[in-house]
């Protein structure tokens, strides 16, 4: 008899073992992530924010490790210049996202009326190249490109234009990075909308169409709606590597003329291996990661996902 | 200009020269920091590309240097028999061409050479992790702006105890007093060490380069003064449409345009310091003066955008014949401007001293890669010996004479009659003597820093977007707060 109780409670162990195991299967599975997102994200995160509050100015080494309080903070803010390199980076976020959103939608509607299978393969491929090319020999290419003396885009505009040729880099070279990434990007936010294009129902836009609502009707009150999604996630992936903004602009402008394009994450690498000075580093990284976290979050709750995985 | 060639034509032309050399410095170039400001032209860069050098020890079917010639120095090379050097250096012609003679280093002592190299920002990290966490991965590593930094970080083992020691050294045969006397000063932390920080590996001078066509066609004389200049760079302004006058680094970078801009801020009579840390000189009326001619040269008779231009863009703007000088810059520039394959004016391009003001004298600027050790490393007396052999004579000779280095220390190969023919008098002599005039500033521990602000300063000026004296003005403070 207390054998068969033995049985019965061990069946009954498993039992609720395997109704655990199937009760929080997502949350097993995506254990071995969250631990790994843990090691890789939060040791880290920790970690700078102990350098943000410690001296730790590699050429002033006698004071290394000492503890700083908000010191760093403050020389990042008042003397580091962080406050102009967030300004920079905001106007260079929002500047090349606008153009690479306005425009990879406009080369995804474009090629979603194209009807020619050849043609549309042809053009999908060209549009996506730029995407293929690294940063740093984008920059390279585009310095040459650019340059007043041996430059292709300066001769262009001198014989086919009545203007004098700008000098890009130096006159405006804000807008020439936005320019560049936006060359470079645009791509990216194309392959998403064209992907949402293709996804909208075709009975949704012909029973549009059949109503009689014009294109620009069937786009902003059929197409861009059921795209609301696609279209959120993609400025919302956009916007974040558009924050990481790094290798184009270093190669590209350096930060300069002066500061003009020194934008935060560069200020963070020259504080941190131009001036060894990891403590002013950490402290920017620090209220940087803290203020894009809030920029997404805001984002996040005024447009929401909803709709996004369905 | 050649009348066969119409102004389209040789947009094209510089156009697609330069994308080459755009594409082939970027492409390389990244191993000069991507951004280009750590890109001084410390060296040229003939990298194949590869992340990581390793030799295996073998010897190869013949040595390319004979033993003989090391062995008559009076050096117990075979002391540390079985062991290894490793070597942390950024992608670099100097390892490119070092790099076949090393199974001779190997076979002469019996040790083994690791030389890891990255492209130059990694490089540098990489040299900061090892010395910052004291892991004594490396027992030597290439070094040139930061000596100061890292001897006052109590990082680096000087080396005048491995002079000391007779096993190790031989003074008749090696004969330090060839190495040009610059040079030495940069390997005693620049001047601020008595004692040897390094041992040299390349070094280069500020030199100027001009079109001599040009000079033939409008009568022209090299130039001895900055006035002399001024007035050769406006007639070939003036005079050739598709030609500027004069090209120069702008781009900001403590390696970029003040480390041009130096040459003349200490020909023109201003100290960087007139006492450190409190009164920097930057902003005194010879330093404000060396400035204004520079931003005038680069605005008045420079390409538009001048602010912009780095070590690169000044190259393949002078290659492809768009500019009549290089206001200034490193001595290395000599084979890429002479090169047919590379250069439009391969035969039409001469280099002299830099200019300097009437009354003043000739003191350009120089930068001297060096080899130092740690005091984390094990191996640091086999990394001497490493070191020697590889700037001796024996090395220092097949590098320029078989190899086609042309960045020697040693001043005794820029008067070798074989290297004088390969690499031409006029640069050769042009080299000697801006070597014997340096006057090299010196890099304290801040300069990465305080340089780094005092360029962005100068980048402004040359931009247009402020006047020469309110940029050094604003430099000064910057330099004098940063201590």
């Amino acid at each position: 008899m207390s054998t068969i109780t033995a049985e019965q409670s061990n069946e009954s162990g498993l039992a609720r073992l395997r109704e655990l195991w199937d009760q929080y299967l997502p949350y097993w599975l995506a254990t071995p992530m969250v631990l790994v997102m843990l090691v890789i994200t939060l040791f880290p995160g920790a970690y700078d924010l102990y350098l943000s509050l410690v001296e730790y100015k590699m050429s002033s080494p006698g004071s290394i490790g000492e503890f700083a309080g908000l010191s760093n903070y403050r020389t990042a803010f008042t003397e580091a210049g962080a406050l102009k390199s967030f300004g920079v980076t905001l106007t260079f976020v929002g500047g090349a996202l606008a153009m690479q959103t306005v425009l990879g939608f406009a080369m995804a509607a474009l090629l979603h009326g194209v009807k020619s299978d050849r043609a549309e393969a042809f053009y999908r491929v060209v549009f996506i190249l730029p995407m293929a090319v690294a940063p740093v020999s984008l920059a390279t290419i585009s310095r040459v490109m650019l340059n007043t003396e041996v430059g292709i885009i300066p001769y262009l505009v001198r014989e086919l234009t009545p203007f004098a040729a700008p000098t890009f880099l130096s006159d405006f070279p804000l807008l020439t990075l936005m320019l560049v990434d936006t060359w470079h990007w645009t791509p990216f936010m194309f392959i998403i909308f064209y992907a949402g294009l293709s996804s909208i129902p075709d009975t949704l836009v012909e029973a549009s169409r059949v109503d009689g609502a014009p294109l620009w009707r069937r786009y902003v009150h059929v197409i861009l709606p059921y795209m609301k999604p696609v279209l959120f996630v993609a400025v919302l992936i956009r916007m974040i590597d558009l924050f990481r903004h790094f290798g184009l602009a270093f190669t590209l402008t350096g930060g300069g003329p002066g500061t003009a394009t020194q934008l935060v994450s560069l200020n963070v690498y020259e504080q941190g291996f131009r001036f060894v000075d990891l403590g002013a580093a950490a402290a920017i990284a620090v209220v940087y990661l803290l203020f894009v976290i809030a920029v997404a979050n805001v984002l996040i709750a005024k447009v929401g996902f909803e709709g996004v995985w369905e | 200009m050649s009348e066969e060639r119409t102004p389209r034509n040789r947009y094209r032309r510089s156009f697609l020269k330069a994308s080459g050399v755009g594409l082939l410095g970027g492409l390389a170039g990244c191993t000069r920091g991507g951004s280009g400001d750590g890109a001084s032209g410390d060296g040229g860069n003939g990298s194949d590309g590869t992340g990581s050098t390793s030799t295996d020890g073998s010897s190869g079917d013949e040595l390319v240097v004979p033993l003989s010639e090391y062995e008559d120095a009076d050096i117990e090379w075979r002391q540390f028999e079985g062991s290894e050097v490793n070597v942390l250096a950024p992608q670099h012609t100097w390892v490119d061409m070092v790099e076949p003679a090393i199974p001779v280093f190997e076979e002469l002592t019996g040790m083994s050479v690791n030389i890891n190299t990255f492209p130059e920002q990694q490089f540098r990290t990489k040299r900061l992790t090892d010395l910052n966490t004291g892991a004594g991965e490396y027992d030597a590593f290439w070094n040139v702006r930061t000596v100061n930094q890292y001897r006052e970080a109590g990082w680096l083992e000087p080396l005048d105890q491995f002079f000391e020691d007779d096993s190790l050294y031989d003074g008749d045969w090696y004969d330090r007093e060839d190495i040009f006397e610059t040079v030495r000063w940069r390997c005693h932390a620049d001047g601020q060490w008595d004692k040897w920080s390094g041992l040299p590996l390349n070094t280069e001078v500020q030199v100027q380069f001009y079109r001599t066509d040009l000079y033939d066609e409008y009568g022209l004389e090299v130039a001895e003064t900055t006035e002399q200049f001024v007035e050769n760079a406006r007639t070939i302004h003036e005079n050739e449409s598709d030609v500027v006058g004069a090209v120069g680094r702008g781009q900001k970078g403590y390696g970029m345009n003040v480390y041009v801009l130096n040459t003349f801020v200490q020909e023109f009579g201003a100290d960087i310091w007139d006492s450190k840390p409190d009164d920097s000189g930057l902003d005194s009326a010879e330093a404000v003066e060396a400035a204004q001619f520079y931003v005038d040269v680069l605005q008045e008779y420079g390409p538009d955008g001048a602010g912009s231009q780095t070590w690169n863009d000044v190259l393949s703007t002078m290659q492809s014949g768009r500019a009549g000088h290089i206001v200034s810059d490193a001595n290395l520039f000599w084979p890429g401007l002479t090169d047919p394959e590379a250069s439009d004016v391969a035969d039409t391009v001469g280099v002299a001293p830099v200019p300097y003001p009437e009354g003043g004298s000739l003191g350009p600027n120089q930068s001297t890669w060096q080899m130092n050790t740690s005091k984390f490393a094990d191996n640091s007396a086999e990394a001497f010996l490493f070191m020697i052999w590889a700037t001796s004579k024996p090395t220092n000779n097949w590098m320029h004479l078989d190899q086609g280095a042309g960045f020697s220390v040693r001043q005794g190969i820029w008067e070798n009659d074989d290297f004088r023919s390969r690499v031409g008098e006029t640069f050769a002599d042009a080299t000697i003597k801006s070597q014997q005039a340096a006057d090299p500033i010196s890099f304290d521990r801040h300069y990465p820093e305080w340089g780094q602000l005092y360029s962005e300063e100068v980048q402004l000026a040359i931009s247009g977007d402020k006047s020469p004296q309110e940029a050094m003005e604003a430099a000064a403070k910057a330099a004098e707060d940063t201590f």
